[in-house]
């Protein structure tokens, strides 16, 4: 209220204020503060790592679990979660492969490819929000299923693609950024408009944080639900594009194997809650280059890639007890 | 300092991000003295009483139990010096069986070390009893209606032997024989060297139960006393700085076509025979004890439940309701009681919550306007009075007082022609209560069909031309607003008496 502030001196408000933003900045961008000082060290610990071509290699690297990471991050705010990226990424490159070469058409193979993701997303969204299974199982029962298409429909092994330009998705570049990195930015600015300046974006945090009042509210709760899977299986498809014109080819056996948990662990470190309802895709943005930049300096660094799992997982906890928790 | 005090709070400050909310109050609470604690919404009172309680630490100030200093800094070493807190909002674990949320925490185990579930139950009906409630330990909470969960409430802090019982707005839901319930325990409480904090906004209760009273104003004591030689008018100027007037309002806005209709509805075990309508420029109300279905007929025509039978016509169409999505393309509106569970959505910021249900109002080409939602909240907080510094904060940080007034705001925003509220005044100030009661009437006057379910026999006799009494699922009474009195309310709400209705009526 006016009177009870202009009760404060002066020198005293600012102070606080001072205060207040600093505790205001470490709760909303502890993750960038974490990704500044994991750059600080890490470019301290290896020369190479500043190089130019370095960074835009992990930059490279990190954008297709980028990408699914954003629809992970809108899943969890729902307060679900989606176990199936990684299969559904692996289905989607198969189908995707096939179009392509029995078409020889380049956009009807990625149309194929939405078409796919979003359709598997759909259905996961259909078991949760009209099915009322919890997300985990109703994903769970989807990663089993779609690996086990792709494995069925590609034989088990690997199919590439021959089509000439196919290839060129991946590995093309604007000046020196590659392709991939901007369809990862595009897609982050995407997702960050959709989540904070619109209605879709409001209901997800609203049902993530109180489902009940959320339908009290009026919300459509079921079919936000299904958009929300079915826009995580849209980024899904996004990612098997670029993984499949990587290198023109996809493993129906090992493309995507555990996605799901480096996705997961990108949100997490990214700062969204566990439970939905709290969290930002910027947060996400960063968490995604945090485990970039570790995986990068483990490389340098030649670290055994037995060990990279453990030194990740031990940043995955740290990152969750630094965060602020309620 | 009388050697009887059994609590005395010192000078105790608490600013939240630099925002003063306490400026160094002192309270002092004997052995076996009601005492209660007064204030207009966002004064203070849960602050000071979660500093008591352990769940915040002050900034400065001591606190003494028996005479010496005593450090609180966390609810565990609160119970230790025998504090026993009835939270304003209702913490229950809903997806846990009654006696298990009685005992959460502190689980009776037999001489194996496995849960005394028996044990349990029986205590806990022990509890329950003495409140004049008979429920099944065994229930899930869930299942109960939010009266019986405020009881469960406040059998909890019975459970442990206390010195002390801070119960903040304890009677929000219950109706007057509950509270009557309620203020006999307090009583032997008291005879037996208990003593009791007690918030509340409903001074008919203050005058009945309590010894002392003390006035919080922003922050600061302004008043204190005894309850018995002080004017309860008084009282209230010195909570919010004006005489209230208790009358019934009078407004006279012409009645137009039936806005909506009900006829035959039921629903298994909830309620049945359900016939009512409600014109254009109406405000009608229903009354009733718990279990008498009233909530649970509203969530039905507002679509939340589906099993229904029954035909609801709004504006002259038949509208089968599955979805409040639905309610609202009809055209109705409804603000649900229990706020904390049905309506803060507390990840979002106080303005978020205010333009959730209406996002239509603030979209340009699919984006939302945040300037435009700023604005229409200073509306909203300017008509209301909310007391809030910064609306982009999440909305749990706001006072209970000042959360209901957002969620009323919300549904103002909507500007539905039929709407509902559910206990639109828990936890409301007594001056902002009669603000709101303009309001209401001001959306009749509008055109509006308005529908107030309460339990409190004053509110629905102060705005409603017809009252709808409830008994266990059925309308056993319909009264004229101006002709009727509480006594005639509370005979038809106890099944005491039951008026073959539909023939006087129709
Ligand atoms: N965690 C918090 N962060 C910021 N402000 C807070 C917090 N808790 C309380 N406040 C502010 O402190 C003031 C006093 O709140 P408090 O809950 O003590 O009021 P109250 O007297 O209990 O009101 P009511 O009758 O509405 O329950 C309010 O203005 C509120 O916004
Ligand atoms: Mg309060």
């Amino acid at each position: 209220m006016a009177n009870t502030q202009a009760k404060i001196p002066n020198e005293a408000k600012k102070k606080v204020n001072v205060k207040n933003g600093l505790n205001w900045l470490w709760s909303e961008y502890s993750v960038i503060i974490a990704f500044l000082l994991i750059f600080i060290i890490a470019s301290f610990m290896s020369p190479r790592f500043l190089d130019l071509n370095n960074q835009l290699n992990i930059f490279m690297q990190v954008s297709i679990i980028g990408i699914v990471s954003l629809g992970m991050t809108v899943v969890m705010l729902s307060g679900g979660i989606d176990l199936s990226v990684g299969s559904v990424l692996a289905l989607v490159g198969v189908i995707t492969v096939i179009s392509l070469n029995a078409s020889g058409n380049i956009l009807i193979a990625i149309l194929t490819a939405f078409v796919v993701g979003s359709f598997a997303g759909f259905l996961n969204g259909l078991m949760i929000a009209k099915g009322k299974i919890a997300s985990f199982i109703a994903t769970l029962g989807m990663m089993a299923a779609a690996r086990s298409i792709a494995l069925y429909t590609a034989d088990g092994g690997s199919i590439s693609g021959e089509v000439s330009g196919f290839t060129a998705i991946a590995n093309r570049d604007i000046w020196i950024i590659d392709y991939p990195i901007i369809i990862f930015l595009v897609m982050t600015i995407f997702v960050y408009l959709l989540m904070q300046k619109t209605r879709f974006g409001r209901y997800v945090y609203a049902i993530g944080s109180n489902e009940k009042a959320a339908l009290l509210s009026a919300i459509r709760v079921d079919r936000v639900k299904i958009g929300v899977y079915t826009l995580a299986g849209l980024l899904v498809s996004v990612a098997a594009i670029i993984e499949t014109s990587r290198l023109n080819s996809i493993s129906s056996s090992s493309s995507g194997s555990a996605y799901e948990l480096d996705a997961i662990a990108a949100v997490i470190i990214g700062g969204t809650r566990m439970t939905g309802g709290r969290g930002k895709i910027i947060g996400t943005f960063f968490g995604v280059l945090i485990l970039g930049i570790l995986n990068n300096m483990m490389n340098l660094m030649n670290v055994s890639p037995h060990l990279q799992g453990f030194v990740k997982g031990l940043i995955i906890i740290v990152a969750v007890v630094f965060q602020k928790r309620d | 300092m009388s050697s009887n005090s059994f609590i005395t709070m010192n000078n105790i400050e608490k600013a939240f991000n630099g925002v003063p909310v306490l400026k160094g109050v002192s309270l002092e609470v004997e052995k076996g003295e009601i005492h209660a604690l007064l204030g207009e919404n966002g004064a203070g009172k849960s602050t000071l009483m979660n500093i008591l309680g352990g769940v915040i630490e002050p900034d400065r100030g001591t606190i003494e139990v028996n005479g010496e200093e005593v450090r609180i800094t966390d609810t565990r070493s609160s119970q230790s010096h025998g504090i026993s807190f009835i939270h304003q909002e209702l913490s229950m674990v809903t997806d846990l069986r009654v006696y298990e949320n009685m005992f959460l925490g502190s689980e009776l185990r037999n001489k194996l070390g496995f849960l005394n579930v028996e044990e349990m139950c029986v205590q806990t009906s022990n509890i329950l009893a003495e409140l004049g409630v008979e429920i099944n330990p065994k229930k899930y909470v869930r299942d109960l209606d939010t009266s019986y969960k405020q009881l469960i409430e406040i059998s909890k802090a019975l459970l442990h032997n206390s010195k002390l019982i801070i119960m903040d707005e304890p009677t929000s839901s219950l109706a007057e024989h509950e509270v009557k319930r309620l203020f006999d325990l307090m009583r032997n409480l008291k005879q037996s060297g208990v003593s009791i904090i007690y918030i509340s906004h409903k001074l008919k209760e203050i005058k009945a139960v309590c010894d002392y009273y003390t006035v919080l104003r922003d922050g600061n004591v302004v008043g204190s006393g005894e309850v018995q030689v002080e004017n309860l008018d008084n009282i209230t100027k010195l909570m919010v700085g004006k005489s209230i007037s208790e009358e019934r309002f009078n407004h006279y806005s012409e009645l137009g076509p039936v806005a909506l209709e009900v006829t035959d509805m039921m629903s298994e075990g909830l309620f049945k025979a359900i016939d009512f309508t409600v014109r254009k420029g109406e405000i009608i109300g229903f009354i009733g004890l718990a279990g008498d279905g009233r909530t649970e007929l509203f969530e039905s025509i507002f679509g939340y439940r589906r099993k229904y039978s029954g035909e609801i016509k709004v504006n002259g169409q038949i509208v089968k309701m599955d979805h409040p999505y639905q309610a609202l393309q009809a055209g109705v509106g409804f603000v649900p009681k229990d706020r904390k569970e049905n309506a803060i959505i507390k990840d979002l910021s106080v303005i978020h919550n205010m333009s959730l249900s209406s996002l239509g109002h603030f979209e340009k080409s699919g984006m939302l306007q945040a300037k435009k939602e700023l604005n229409t909240f200073q509306y909203y907080k300017e008509k209301l009075n909310i007391k809030v510094n910064n609306p982009r904060i999440t909305i749990d940080k706001l006072s209970g007082g000042n959360q209901q007034k957002v969620i009323i705001a919300k549904w103002l925003e909507v500007n539905s022609d039929v709407i509902i509220f559910d206990n639109p005044t828990q936890g409301i100030d007594v001056g902002a209560k009669r603000e709101i009661y303009q309001h209401i009437i001001e959306l009749a006057e509008q055109g509006k069909a308005v529908i107030i379910l309460s339990s409190e026999a004053s509110e629905v006799l102060k705005l409603c031309q017809t009252i709808h009494v409830m008994y266990q699922g059925e309308i056993t009474a319909r009264l004229k607003g101006e002709e009727t009195s509480e006594d005639e309310i509370m005979r038809y709400a106890t099944g005491f008496r039951k008026l073959r209705y539909n023939q006087a009526f129709r």
